[in-house]
Order: C-alpha cells, then sequence, then structure tokens
C-alpha cells in the first residue's frame, strides 16, 4: 500500500502542468504528414483531438453528433475537429471507406502503431483533447450523449 | 521498487528544473484490481491470493529535441487471473532516451516499431491482453527528404520483466514517388523491410539456420478516390514447432501477401481486404516456455516473445453476443490431430458503408447509416502428411472453411431524443479446427435504443439475442446503461445461456457496474461474473476462465 501512497504525491507533484502536444508525426488518410508540434499552431485557434477506433461505438455516435453539430458552433468559435484513430492494421483499412461513408469532415489521422495514444497515457477511447496555441487547455475523458453541449460552452470559454 | 524510487525522484528533479525551460511532461496511472469470490452457482472457487491488481505507471518527459520515459508496472499480490505468470511483483518495466529532428530519431532503451503492416515485426502494448512485447535496443530513423523514410534497429525483445534470448535485426524503408513521377491526382509510395531473428540452437546436425531471414515489399497507390495496397511477406526457412519443440526434420519457409483495395467518397465506402498466409508465426525465441507439466499452458497462450502481428480481419463487433466467438488468425503449422492439419489461412473481408442524406426518403429526416460487412476465412488447400510432418500448399486453394461473419448494421438519429442501431450477423464457427469441438453456426440480432434527456443525461438500452446450433446453443443478453450526467455512468446488464443443452450449466452472467470520469480520470467499480472463453482486442486473443468477483479501475494522466 505504501508505494501507492508514494506514487499517488508523485502525481500530484507532477499534476496541473501545461501541456504541449508530443513531437510526433502521423498521417492523414490522404497519406500526408502531420507533425503535431507544428502544424496546428494557428493563433488563438481551438483545435479539438478527438481518439477515436472504427470499432469503438460511442467514438463513432460522437463524432456523428459533433458532425451534425459542427458548422453551426463554428458561427461563434474558432476551432476545428481533427479524428485521431487508433486503430491498429487489423481494421486501419476500413479507416477511410467509414470516415466518406459517414460524410465526415474532418482531417483524420492515423495513430497506427498508438505513439500519440500511448505518449499522452490515455487508456479508454472516446478521449478527446482541446489544444490551444500549441498547449492542451481541456480533456473530456469518455462521451455521452448530450455531453457535446458542455464541450461547446467549455470552447467558448477557452 | 528501489530502481522505481530512483528514477522517480530523477524525473521529479527534471521536471523541476524544466519548468521554466518548458518541456512537456506526461504520465499516467492505471490500475486494474479484481477480488474474486468463491461463486457455487457457477461452481467455481476462489484462487489463491484473491485479490489481485495489474497496475502501470508510465512517465515522460519532452524537452526541444529529447524525451525521455519510464514505465513501472506493479502485479500484486499477482497477476489477475490468466495473465502471463511471468508478470509478478513489482518492477522497473520498460525505459527510453530519444533524440529527435526533422531528419534524425535516435531512441536507446525500450521502443515500438511497426513495418508496414506487422506481419514481420510490430512491438506493442495491450495492456487488456497483458502484452507487451516492446524491444530493447536502439533504433535509428532517417528522413533525408519528405519522401524518404529509413530505419534500422537491433534489440532484444521484452518478456516479462526481462528479455528474451532471441535477437532482432530490423530495416526497414518507404519511399513517396508521387512527386518524382509528377503525379498530381495519384500517389504512390513502395516499402521494403527487413527483419532478422538470430537464437542461437543447440541441435544436433541442425537442419536450419540460428538467423531467420525474412522480407517484405509493399505498395500504396491511390488515385482520386480509388486506392490499391499490397504487401508480400516472405521468412526463410525455419523449424515448425511439433508439440512445443522445435522438428529438425519439418523445415519451411512461410508467406504472406494482402491485397487491399476500395473505393470511397463523401456519403459512401466500399473496400476489400484479401489475406493469403502460409507458415507466418514468428517468435523471438523458437521454442515456448512451459508453464505447466503436460505443457497445455505455455508462452504461445499469452502471446509472449510474438514478433509479428497477424490480426483477424473480420469486424469487431460491439455487441457482446457476437464475441462469443471470435476468429483468430490462423498463421501457424499446426497439426493437432491427424484430422486437423492446418497451415495457414486464405480469405477477405468486404466492407460497405453508406449514408442515406438527410431529408432523402431513406433518410429521413436525420438521415440514415449502413454499414455491410463480410468476412469468409478457410485453411490452405493441398496435400498434408501427419507423420512425419509434412506439406505442400497449393497457393489459391481453399482447404477447409475456418469461419465467416456476414453482417449488417443501421445506425439511425429517429428524432432527436431518440437515436438506435440495429445489427444482424450470421457466424460460422469451426470450433473443431480451431479450438477442438464442434461446429457452430450461429445467427444474432441486436438492437440498441439511446434516449437523451434534454441535458447530457441519456439511458440507452441494448437486447441481443442469438440462435446457435452447437457448442453452448442461445444465449440472450440485455444492457441497460444510464448516464446521469457527463461524469456518472451506471450499467447493468445479463448474458443468458439459456439454451445449454445441460440444464446445470444455463448461466447467467450478470455484472452491475458504475464510474466516474472527470477531466483525464476514470473510476469504475464492477460486480458480477465473467464468461469464461476468448477475451479479444485488436483481433488478438486471450483465454481467461470463468470467475466472479468485484473489481476495480482506476486511471488517470498527469
Amino acid at each position: 500500500m505504501k508505494k501507492y501512497i508514494f506514487l499517488a504525491l508523485l502525481c500530484v507533484n507532477f499534476a496541473f502542468s501545461q501541456k504541449e502536444l508530443p513531437n510526433i508525426s502521423l498521417k492523414d488518410i490522404n497519406n500526408e504528414s502531420f507533425n503535431l508540434k507544428e502544424a496546428f499552431l494557428e493563433k488563438d485557434k481551438l483545435y479539438i483531438f478527438s481518439f477515436w477506433a472504427s470499432w469503438c461505438a460511442p467514438c463513432i455516435n460522437e463524432l456523428d453528433e459533433l458532425n451534425d453539430l459542427q458548422d453551426e458552433w463554428k458561427k461563434t468559435v474558432n476551432f476545428e475537429i481533427i479524428a485521431v484513430s487508433t486503430d491498429d492494421s487489423r481494421t486501419q483499412k476500413r479507416v477511410k471507406p467509414l470516415v466518406n461513408g459517414k460524410g465526415w469532415l474532418y482531417k483524420v489521422l492515423l495513430d497506427v502503431n498508438q505513439d500519440f495514444k500511448r505518449a499522452l497515457s490515455i487508456v479508454n477511447i472516446p478521449y478527446t483533447i482541446v489544444v490551444k496555441n500549441g498547449t492542451i487547455v481541456h480533456i473530456q475523458n469518455g462521451y455521452v450523449p448530450g455531453i457535446e453541449n458542455e464541450l461547446l460552452a467549455k470552447l467558448k470559454s477557452l | 521498487m528501489k530502481k522505481i524510487t530512483f528514477l522517480l525522484a530523477f524525473f521529479s528533479a527534471f521536471f523541476a528544473n524544466s519548468q521554466e525551460k518548458k518541456g512537456a511532461f506526461y504520465g499516467g496511472f492505471e490500475s486494474n484490481s479484481q477480488w474474486y469470490l468463491n461463486d457455487t452457482g457457477l461452481n467455481i472457487q476462489q484462487p489463491n491470493n484473491p485479490i489481485r491488481s495489474n497496475s502501470y505507471l508510465f512517465l515522460n518527459y519532452n524537452y526541444d529535441k529529447w524525451s525521455a520515459g519510464v514505465q513501472a508496472e506493479g502485479y500484486e499480490s499477482d497477476a489477475l487471473l490468466n495473465y502471463n505468470p511471468k508478470l509478478k511483483g513489482t518492477n522497473l518495466a520498460t525505459y527510453f532516451v530519444q533524440f529527435k529532428t526533422k531528419k534524425i530519431e535516435i531512441t536507446a532503451g525500450y521502443f515500438y516499431e511497426q513495418f508496414g503492416s506487422g506481419m514481420l515485426l510490430r512491438g506493442w502494448e495491450d495492456r487488456p491482453l497483458g502484452i507487451n512485447n516492446s524491444l530493447r535496443g536502439g533504433r535509428v530513423v532517417y528522413k533525408p527528404t519528405n519522401s524518404i523514410t529509413l530505419k534500422g534497429l537491433y534489440g532484444q525483445q521484452r518478456t516479462g520483466f526481462d528479455v528474451s534470448k532471441g535477437s532482432v535485426y530490423g530495416f526497414d524503408s518507404e519511399f513517396i514517388l508521387t512527386d518524382a513521377l509528377k503525379f498530381t491526382e495519384s500517389e504512390i509510395s513502395l516499402g521494403l523491410t527487413y527483419v532478422g531473428r538470430d537464437e542461437k540452437m543447440e541441435i544436433v546436425n541442425q537442419n536450419f539456420p540460428d538467423l531467420t531471414n525474412a522480407f517484405a515489399a509493399r505498395v500504396n497507390f491511390s488515385h482520386q478516390s480509388f486506392y490499391l495496397n499490397s504487401e508480400f511477406n516472405y521468412k526463410s526457412d525455419d523449424a515448425i514447432i511439433v508439440i512445443n519443440q522445435p522438428d529438425n526434420n519439418f523445415v519451411k519457409p512461410g508467406n504472406a501477401l494482402l491485397v487491399n483495395f476500395g473505393f470511397s467518397k463523401k456519403g459512401m465506402g466500399f473496400d476489400a481486404n484479401v489475406r493469403r498466409m502460409e507458415n507466418m508465426s514468428f517468435y523471438s525465441e523458437r521454442k515456448p516456455e512451459l508453464y505447466s507439466q503436460n505443457g497445455g499452458s505455455s508462452s504461445f497462450n499469452y502471446n509472449d516473445k510474438i514478433m509479428n502481428y497477424v490480426p483477424a480481419l473480420t469486424k469487431q463487433h460491439h455487441y457482446n453476443l457476437a464475441n462469443i466467438y471470435v476468429f483468430q488468425a490462423q498463421s501457424r503449422v499446426d497439426f493437432p490431430d491427424p484430422n486437423i492439419l492446418k497451415s495457414g489461412e486464405i480469405g477477405g473481408q468486404f466492407d460497405f458503408f453508406y449514408n442515406f442524406e438527410k431529408g432523402t426518403k431513406l433518410g429521413g429526416k436525420y438521415g440514415t447509416k449502413i454499414a455491410v460487412n463480410m468476412a469468409s476465412w478457410n485453411n490452405l488447400s493441398g496435400k498434408y502428411n501427419f507423420y512425419p510432418g509434412d506439406y505442400k500448399t497449393d497457393f489459391f486453394g481453399f482447404g477447409e472453411k475456418y469461419f465467416s461473419d456476414y453482417n449488417i448494421e443501421i445506425t439511425k438519429k429517429i428524432t432527436n431524443k431518440w437515436s438506435g442501431n440495429f445489427v444482424y450477423i450470421n457466424q460460422y464457427y469451426n470450433k473443431k479446427f480451431l479450438e477442438g469441438g464442434e461446429i457452430v453456426k450461429t445467427n444474432i440480432v441486436g438492437a440498441d435504443a439511446t434516449y437523451k434527456f434534454n441535458t447530457s443525461k441519456s439511458v440507452r438500452l441494448q437486447a441481443e439475442h442469438m440462435w446457435a446450433d452447437a457448442d453452448k446453443k442461445n444465449w440472450a443478453s440485455a444492457t441497460a446503461e444510464f448516464n446521469l450526467n457527463s461524469k456518472f455512468s451506471m450499467f447493468v446488464m445479463d448474458m443468458y445461456n439459456y439454451g445449454n443443452s445441460d440444464p446445470e450449466k444455463r448461466h447467467h452472467y450478470y455484472n452491475i457496474g458504475g464510474s466516474f470520469r472527470k477531466n483525464s480520470t476514470r473510476i469504475a467499480l464492477n460486480y458480477g461474473r465473467q464468461r469464461g472463453g476468448l477475451v479479444c482486442v485488436g483481433g488478438v486473443c486471450r483465454f481467461v476462465p470463468e470467475s466472479t468477483g468485484l473489481s476495480l479501475s482506476l486511471n488517470t494522466t498527469f
């Protein structure tokens, strides 16, 4: 037990630090490469990275919902949604037809060997981070229907 | 433990120093604990050390061009049931230091690498399956231009808190030729891979070399909305494993061909994925470690020291009953008895996605999305000889059918508050060839409805039924999930094997639980029965025994 307390204390020590995105390059579904540290730096723009997979039902519900809402939201907030597929080579080939089949209008990055997911220690998806000026400013863990209202309120406050 | 304390202190100091300089620190902690209970209904006894947990602490620091990280793991007082028994105690598990610029990346320590599809080499971590087959050694990635990537590596593979005896060498290259060929609407890239596995064997008159060489070539091509990818893999002569021993008189090469093509545009997508593979099991140590005297439990069962990633190319369903008969890809040459002679697999998977737009007849007010998926897999046909072991396969020949899954899924938002999902699945599972047992044919229907209250309060109801003609026969399942707000969720579910031919085995597998989420933290508490069988993540499976108990999961990042 002692060691868990020790670990917990250490966690507290590390907490609340402002985080930049890790220095990782990922390809999108059109085979174009993006460095996370350099490609998403437009001043004061909010970048929403939503981690998902083709087999994750709540992830797909969330992205379906956001796809319907994003035009409306863009009237008040300057943001862009980036869907980060954590599909590995088992299901990665299904990503592109799925994205197009669903009519999603997102940039879709492929985190094929989960380097991005691992760097942020993400255990469960859906998992959403909001990045502003290169720094992670908000984390949403999981998805329940309706949570998008809270996300919008949060975006407005950032 | 001392090592960990030292490293944490080191990180702490590093971090404290770095704050002014603006480095980035990432950390994560995950713990899954289980209290196993006696269950007279299922006739199971709690194991020794009934309270067990698997915990992982990951710390990673990034400053300018440098990164460093460690992962500590604890399995106390033992690992959860049916995890690799080599995962024991608390210790430092992985560590790395990395230097990275635009053109070059150098890593020392443990790293995760995948070449192409992963058919020859993939290091990855999957905690629910107990897999962490990262390599310990060094890796260099060099990108002289935007269109060329070269990778070279050497390492030994992680097993338990140690590394395996075999040495792994790897080289991979990727060339994007689009600009060189002055393509404007098309893209093309090529890749070449080499992987070597060197393990000293002590066999008299050895008929195969210690070093196994494997090569692969791949091409990716796309033109507007059409794409085509293909990869061919070859593995040189190596001994087949027969009754847990490399057989010096049964030496064969292996190969695999993957072809994927598809077409997609807004509102529509089609994808076909076909694969043929023969003798493609690839481990950093040839001989499995045996954990029980009769050889019934070996390191192969835990995917320990596995070098390549050979996922089943089938749809991963999210309905409970659709995950009872799950196909595992057949890469191994395996002759369990004279009537079951397997050398690999051949088959394919087809997907079709379509979105009926809002406002159309079938789309209705909110649109309707359909997904059709079909997969079928067979053994390779050819001439087989049980003893002495030998085979000669046909290149395009379909042997005994292993598995098929034909399914359709429809997702629809009905009103602003109601949305639903419907699925029909037809499966064929050749349990005789895959695990031993009967051939099972199933039909599954499932429906899922979500009702959204005004705020983030919602309820989700899911009902499923499976008709199966053999094995455990029919099942029914229901789930209710309540999302009280964006932070709290609760669920109850039951899977009932009411059709079992043996009335004593008509068990309920019930579970009740709740979870709390805030920012990056999630805590979940669950009580119930775990159905025994395959637990699969990403097409890789592990057997778990039946159990009953209370589980607590915690994960957070900082």
